[in-house]
């Protein structure tokens, strides 16, 4: 997904749940800046490089494919972007080795989707936001892992694109980054064949380009994990349930909504507009933003601000060191480190250790990356209790 | 990281340098480790892609073609062992190509670092101009067993070191809950 469904479309998510337009836009903010907060991005605010959301092109193309470096990728798009949905999952003569990887396909409705938004309810609405951006990601991404992995990620020849009208058409990929989609051809920019396992350029979707980033998008193709079984993606399908489960989400975190459960959708708080949403996502083009911004005004009678990512910088990096926590990046920091210690928690309790070690404070103290100290600290966790674990 | 691999990369690490130490000191025997680790890589390399389809390819779609590629190196390792008397200018070329090629790679990275204010573009670009020298010297001393030997032994060192601070580093994700 990109900025149109993060930003604008979570607006509207977060006004139909009955937030306010300051309160959604913060939402939206937070739900877009996931896609934003890169090492780099972190190195020029001096925030904790461990916060990091996201990874630039250019950073993943320096990062080290070593088991550390595996380990640190993971825990960043698990975390935030490709949302593993079964982490027990089975699949007969495969060896645990494969399985590790397998269990990190990404799917909606999974127990670590619970995890996320109930994570986020009693928080702020950076946190709100964060979760949004995942829960969102979970219907996108499905079917890819936020991991390289060539067994999982990897696509064939075999790609055709369903048009509205029922035919099909063979995708075209090519493989510059920098070319756009031509949207009207079906030539797509996707990462290129590398038959290294743990090959940057089978991360996530970069196989299959950005076509699990168009709501328009219907397509068919054989998953590599998926035993020469032919896939049906259902983009428009898949789109109108995340925005669905967005309200439904969202009223949970607003207290309007006792228990959390997956598989359920708030249809009816879209009723009303549903033929425009339908409209906006089946519309064939690259990015949505004006009309998701147009119906979020509509709904709101309000303007709502393109996003811009240094809007809050010049906040966080002039707060002093004790009130930097209190500032708009700062919860956000603090929300970010929260969902990459729990998926992570999750994962190195299923016996998988893709995304490295988890280790559990309570028990062994800061015996992990110091960037966390700021989290415990934020969670009360200071004092005579730190001390005697540190 | 697991305490086995710690050790794992650790002892890897220090048997590196140590090795680049004795190869720089007795250079004709250095001359031989280095053809016959080349060799010894490729070997490594076609018996980890046929585990790597073993223990996972094998699931996946168009999975068979690691299989094709481990047996292709594999064949080509034991090959190229068998052959370990060859004129040191292939060696060195090979050398040459790889640094050239390393070079090139981390100057392009370092400029986009830099067009995308990135903080570490000028790490990236001196490492980049670094690795092209080492290309040129290469060029220069084409026919120099020793200075095969050291440029060998320099990267065998510089990759040790990398495992050691690899595996030294605080990796693990605090949990709180």
């Amino acid at each position: 997904m990109n900025k149109d469904f993060h930003y604008f479309a979570t607006y509207c998510a977060a006004q139909l749940a009955g937030y306010s337009h300051q309160e959604s836009l913060d939402i939206c903010y937070s739900a877009q800046f996931v896609d934003m907060c890169s090492r780099t991005l972190l190195a020029t605010i001096k925030g904790p490089a461990a916060a990091a959301t996201t990874q630039l092109q250019l950073e993943l193309m320096s990062a080290r494919t070593d088991v550390i470096g595996l380990q640190d990728i993971t825990r960043i798009w698990s975390s935030f972007h490709f949302l593993p949905r079964d982490l027990y999952a089975t699949r007969r003569l495969c060896t645990k080795m494969y399985l590790n990887k397998y269990r990190l396909i990404c799917g909606p409705n999974g127990r670590l989707l619970s995890d996320t938004v109930e994570l986020a309810a009693g928080k702020n609405l950076q946190a709100i936001g964060l979760a949004m951006h995942v829960l969102a990601d979970t219907w996108a991404h499905r079917f890819f892992a936020g991991t390289p992995s060539l067994v999982i990620n990897n696509t064939t020849q075999y790609f055709f694109e369903i048009m509205p009208d029922g035919s099909e058409r063979k995708v075209r990929f090519r493989h510059s980054p920098s070319a756009p989609d031509d949207l009207d051809e079906g030539i797509y920019s996707s990462s290129i064949y590398q038959y290294g396992e743990n090959s940057i350029m089978n991360l996530g979707h970069g196989r299959a380009g950005h076509l699990p980033d168009y709501g328009f998008a219907r397509y068919k193709y054989m998953p590599a994990w998926a035993a020469y079984d032919e896939v049906i993606k259902d983009n428009p399908s898949d789109y109108l349930h995340a925005f669905a489960q967005m309200i439904y989400a969202l009223k949970y975190l607003r207290g309007e909504v006792d228990v959390f459960e997956t598989e359920r959708y708030d249809f009816e708080a879209m009723e009303p507009y549903r033929e425009r949403i339908e409209s906006i996502i089946l519309r064939r083009q690259a990015d949505a933003s004006a009309d998701w911004q147009a119906f979020g005004e509509s709904l709101s009678g309000q303007e709502i601000e393109d996003f811009d990512v240094g809007k809050y910088q010049p906040e966080y990096m002039d707060a002093d060191e004790k009130h930097k926590d209190d500032t708009f990046l700062g919860r956000f920091i603090l929300a970010a480190l929260a969902q990459k210690s729990m998926v992570t928690n999750r994962i190195f309790k299923s016996g998988n250790l893709t995304a490295g070690f988890s280790v559990d404070f309570r028990e062994n103290g800061l015996a992990g990356i110091r960037d966390f100290a700021r989290l415990v600290s934020s969670m009360n966790l200071t004092g005579e209790e730190e001390d005697d674990q540190v | 990281m697991t305490r086995f691999n710690r050790i794992k990369e650790i002892t890897i690490g220090v048997l590196g340098i140590l090795l680049s130490i004795v190869m720089i000191a007795d250079t004709e025997f250095g001359y031989l480790t280095v053809t016959v680790l080349l060799s010894v890589m490729l070997i490594v390399y076609g018996l980890k892609c046929l585990a790597f389809y073993v223990t996972m390819a094998r699931c996946m779609v168009g999975g068979q073609q690691m299989l094709y590629i481990g047996v292709i190196v594999l064949d080509l390792g034991l090959f190229t062992l068998t052959m370990l008397d060859v004129p040191k200018a292939y060696v060195m070329l090979y050398l040459l190509l790889g640094n050239a090629f390393t070079g090139l790679v981390s100057v392009l990275r370092g400029l986009e670092a830099r067009r995308m204010s990135g903080a570490h573009w000028r790490v990236k670009l001196i490492q980049g101009i670094f690795f092209i020298l080492v290309s040129v010297t290469c060029g220069i001393f084409v026919r120099s067993a020793n200075i095969l030997v050291y440029v060998f032994c320099a990267q065998l060192i510089y990759t040790s070191v990398m495992r050691i601070i690899s595996a030294s580093r605080q990796t693990a994700i605090v949990y709180v809950q």
